[in-house]
């Protein structure tokens, strides 16, 4: 971090005539009420504080640096009580004060090369993304997951029309799990205790992908390999008969996989497709360490028309090698389900949505309405409605107590 | 390729002019009217002939019921007559800031276009057939945002009419098969003291849909430029106001600055 400020400052005044500033952020209170208690949380009602500012700083026509703050509270314990300025985002509750990003970008020709903590997305299709490896998520509410940025250097050689992607990341960054005292964390209602929170076993290693991808003009689309490990974890359990109780810690397995995504539009929609072959590379370990092989899939089509915009389609997983693993993973529970969007805009300042997922043996479903205004050129009101039902062995089942209203309110500056 | 064949309606700013006459509407005109038609558009498009352009845009769009919503962008452009690229970057209102759209142009077909949002840190390519949805909540559809190439449309000169008390040719204009466009035809009126463009009015059928009034023409380093665009959604009844603010010419830009991977930079 010194080392960038240091760089960023003997530019500064190097190429006075070419620097840009530019500072953006909001504030935002939200407060959810939830209808229903569940026995591990009878907490109904949660305020939430975000503070964020990003500042993006090019001192030169080469390079750029950007970073960024995120202030946090909670009424609900889901943030830190300590402060501290947090970097890597593997702590199990939020962090009070934390580096959203932190990154200088080097361009020159063709090449670009960022370095630091920065946002990596590859997945083309929504709501569930194969390809996106580098993309970890905050997941203490599951069905409303921010993303998260990761450290890592990538450089993208960008071609005419074909770009080469490289990203190496020396330091892993997990999505962020539900806290197991809390209503996310999916505990049955039968249980007779809350399990205890063990920690995370952090792998040490780096990870690395690459990914080719074309922009033709009649599709686009493009391949990608990812070494390294899930950023969504594998939960084992132990009893503790001192205490007595149940500790529950998370393991994130080594995985490969190849990946490839296509986006075509045709006259009536936009044909989008993602998949990847999930594998486990470790093979030292027991099985309940390692992750099933498996190939998750994705198929949409979407269209805007006039003040609409629709997306809808279908996610797949076949497993092709099934260990006694316990994973927690989102992507796969969202699978063998019809995944939907529909956005109306009202007027420039006023918007509707509509989104939802139904598993395919209907035994879970969710679904979440919003409508959101604007006031003025900083200003901004949400409310949204979310109803999740099923049976307790579904992944969205399991969250059928976690229906909910929120009401958000945003000043962006 | 003849540059003079290459020649875009929508050079003359970069906001798109999608002239067009339907072909039966020019079932009864003489060829040497379509010549002549064809001539006056590569002449005015030929005056706006720039290697680059950079301006700062002021949106102001009106609803039917008169309020305001304010947008500024920054606007940069490298090439001209349908093999440029353009990207487009807002910087207000605060939760829009960095919000990017890159669109490049081809002389042959439909422009790529790709829009950036940070937010959720994705690019996601504009297909063909959302093209004539509303760009950003303006009266703009993304199809405008696009530069065309003279020889996707057949031209019509339609006679003479004033504008703002100035003489302007009426030219009407059908896209050619080849091309796909949301507008069954336009009629574009064009100054002929300077060749600069005062109207843009947008068919669906035989049902005008949008029209496109461009005012405070000036010479810009030897362009007659409109600093201000005035687009009407005649369907929904609101219209946004453009204004052109820092407007350069021919400056020095980079190509790699006009890439889906400049875009995500903020």
């Amino acid at each position: 971090m010194r080392t960038l400020v240091l760089l960023l400052l003997m530019l500064a005044p190097a190429a006075a005539d070419a620097q840009t500033l530019s500072v953006r952020g909001f504030g935002e209170g939200e407060v959810f009420w939830f209808p229903q208690e569940v026995p591990a949380d009878p907490t109904r009602l949660i305020g939430h504080f975000l503070g964020r500012g990003e500042v993006f700083y090019k001192p030169a026509p080469v390079i750029q640096f950007a970073g960024g703050l995120d202030l946090r509270a909670n009424s609900h314990d889901q943030v830190e009580a300590g402060w501290r300025l947090d970097y890597g985002d593997r702590g199990a509750e939020r962090p009070r004060l934390s580096v959203r990003r932190l990154s200088a970008t080097y361009t020159k020709s063709r090449l670009t090369v960022d370095g630091g903590k920065q946002f990596i997305r590859w997945g083309k299709t929504d709501i569930v993304t194969p390809t996106d490896r580098f993309a970890p998520r905050d997941f203490l509410n599951v069905i409303n997951g921010e993303f998260l940025a990761v450290t890592a250097v990538r450089a993208v050689i960008q071609l005419r029309d074909d770009a080469f992607d490289g990203v190496w990341a020396p330091r892993f960054t997990p999505s962020r799990t539900p806290l197991l005292d809390q209503r996310w964390s999916g505990i049955p209602p039968n249980a007779v205790q809350v399990p205890v929170d063990g920690g995370a076993t952090m792998p040490t290693g780096s990870q690395f992908g690459i990914r080719w991808s074309h922009l033709g003009a009649a599709a686009e689309y493009s391949l990608s390999y990812f070494d390294g490990f899930n950023h969504l974890p594998l939960i084992r359990s132990s009893v503790d008969i001192e205490a007595p109780a149940v500790v529950v810690t998370r393991l994130y397995p080594a995985i490969r996989t190849y990946g490839g995504d296509l986006a075509a539009p045709t006259p009536w929609f936009t044909i989008k497709g993602e998949a990847a072959f999930f594998e486990s590379s470790s093979n030292d370990v027991p099985p309940d360490e390692r992750s099933d092989d498996y190939v998750l899939f994705v198929a949409q089509l979407e269209r805007q028309s006039g003040e609409w915009t629709f997306v809808g389609g279908y996610a797949g997983e076949i497993v092709v090698r099934s260990r006694s693993s316990l994973p927690f993973a989102p992507d796969r529970g969202l699978s063998h389900a019809f995944l939907g969007r529909a956005a109306y805009t009202l007027d420039p300042n006023r918007s509707v949505a509509l989104e939802g997922a139904v598993r395919e043996n209907g035994r879970g479903v969710y679904t979440r309405g919003e409508y959101s205004q604007a006031h003025g050129q900083h200003w901004r009101t949400t409310v949204a409605a979310a109803v999740i039902g099923g049976e307790t062995d579904d992944f969205l089942g399991q969250y059928r107590r976690n229906s909910y209203m929120s009401a958000t309110l945003r000043y962006s500056y | 390729m003849s540059k003079r064949r290459r020649l875009s309606a929508a050079a003359f700013l970069w906001l798109p002019v999608g002239v067009v006459v339907s072909s039966h509407v020019a079932g009864g005109v003489t060829a040497q009217a379509a010549d002549d038609a064809r001539t006056i558009v590569e002449e005015a498009q030929r005056r706006t002939d720039a290697k680059s352009q950079r301006y700062e845009g002021l949106l102001q769009v009106f609803d039917a019921r008169g309020r305001i919503s304010d947008k500024r962008w920054t606007f940069e452009r490298l090439g001209s007559h349908g093999q440029s690229r353009a990207v487009l970057r807002f910087v207000a209102p605060p939760e829009v800031k960095g919000v990017a759209l890159l669109v490049v142009n081809h002389p042959d077909r439909a422009s790529d276009q790709w829009m950036w949002t940070p937010a959720i840190e994705r690019d996601r390519r504009i297909a063909l057939q959302d093209r004539s949805t509303r760009f950003f909540g303006t009266d703009f559809s993304f199809e405008d945002l696009e530069e065309r190439d003279v020889n996707q449309f057949d031209y019509v000169l339609a006679g003479e009419e004033p504008i703002d008390g100035f003489v302007c040719w009426k030219i009407q204009s059908t896209p050619r098969r080849t091309k796909s466009s949301q507008y069954t035809r336009s009629i574009v009126w064009i100054r002929k003291d300077t060749y600069a463009l005062a109207r843009i009015e947008n068919y669906q059928k035989d049902k005008l849909v949008r029209r496109l009034d461009y005012s405070d023409i000036q010479n810009v380093q030897g362009i007659w430029t409109a600093r201000r665009m005035e687009m009407a959604d005649l369907t929904r009844g609101s219209r946004t106001r453009l204004t052109l603010d820092r407007l350069q010419y021919n400056l020095p830009l980079k190509e790699e600055d006009f890439t889906l991977q400049a875009i995500r930079r903020q």
